[in-house]
């Protein structure tokens, strides 16, 4: 079964990290990446460049409408995600535990939906 | 370059749908999947699962709280993302703006990061 992990961060708290702790942080969390990889966990993962990188589109009436910026706007942002095999959500909990970030931010994890033709 | 497209729905008027309409999303959305792993556009998509199945994790001082529900209350929810790879921006618009759910909700667009080992930069 297949979860998506959600990594919420304050984007200004990251920003405002010395280089190096930052480095630190980006190392820990590739060393995660290699580990859930061993595990069997590991199905793909990306960082996101920040929110302000965003652009939000709506498609109405046939015309495309596109503006500035996430569409959620809230304290914590999305920083990036990973989608991971589990057996059930409380493996998948356990797995995104043990990601170093998740001792400064939040970690959302959901089931994916298997969609199949009608 | 990658870029992340997270779609945004009102879940309930999702779940109001007839059967023969949520069918119909489906079939338009896998198709438009199909076209996008055959132009080369489509790294990975799912759909997920409600709100109401999610659990929030913490890890502070050693410890895991974890609780029910998402990380953030909004009027709209995440309901599936893409992972394309496209040449730029206005490309990645472009292939958001086809999104079946572009019509019905929300599409935000947001480039990837690569993240390199301290050891990597020369």
């Amino acid at each position: 079964m297949k979860f998506l992990f959600m990594i919420y961060h304050d984007e200004t708290m990251m920003d405002a990290l010395p280089k190096k702790e930052m480095q630190g942080l980006i190392d820990s969390a590739l060393e995660y990446d290699e580990e859930i990889k061993k595990s069997g966990h590991y199905v793909v993962s990306n960082a996101l460049q920040s929110s302000r990188t965003a652009r939000t589109i709506r498609v109405r009436g046939g015309t495309v409408s596109t503006t500035d910026g996430p569409f959620v706007e809230t304290k914590e942002q999305l920083g990036g995600f990973f989608l991971i095999e589990a057996k059930d959500i409380d493996e998948a909990c356990a797995v995104a535990s043990r990601f170093p970030p998740a001792r400064i931010g939040i970690i959302e994890v959901r089931p994916v939906w298997e969609l199949a033709h009608s | 370059m990658k870029y992340v497209c997270l779609v945004y729905l009102v879940e309930n008027d999702m779940s109001a749908m007839t059967k023969k309409e949520a069918d119909a999303c489906t079939d338009e959305s896998l198709a438009y999947d199909d076209a996008l792993r055959r132009a080369g556009h489509l790294v990975v998509a799912h759909a997920l699962q409600p709100v109401e199945s999610a659990t929030t994790v913490r890890v502070r001082n050693g410890k895991l709280f974890a609780t029910d529900g998402p990380f953030a209350e909004t009027k709209e929810q995440l309901g599936g993302f893409l992972l394309i790879e496209a040449r730029d921006l206005n490309e990645a618009i472009q292939v958001a703006a086809k999104i079946p759910m572009a019509s019905r909700g929300s599409i935000e667009v947001r480039p990837i990061r690569e993240l390199r080992l301290s050891g990597e930069y020369a």
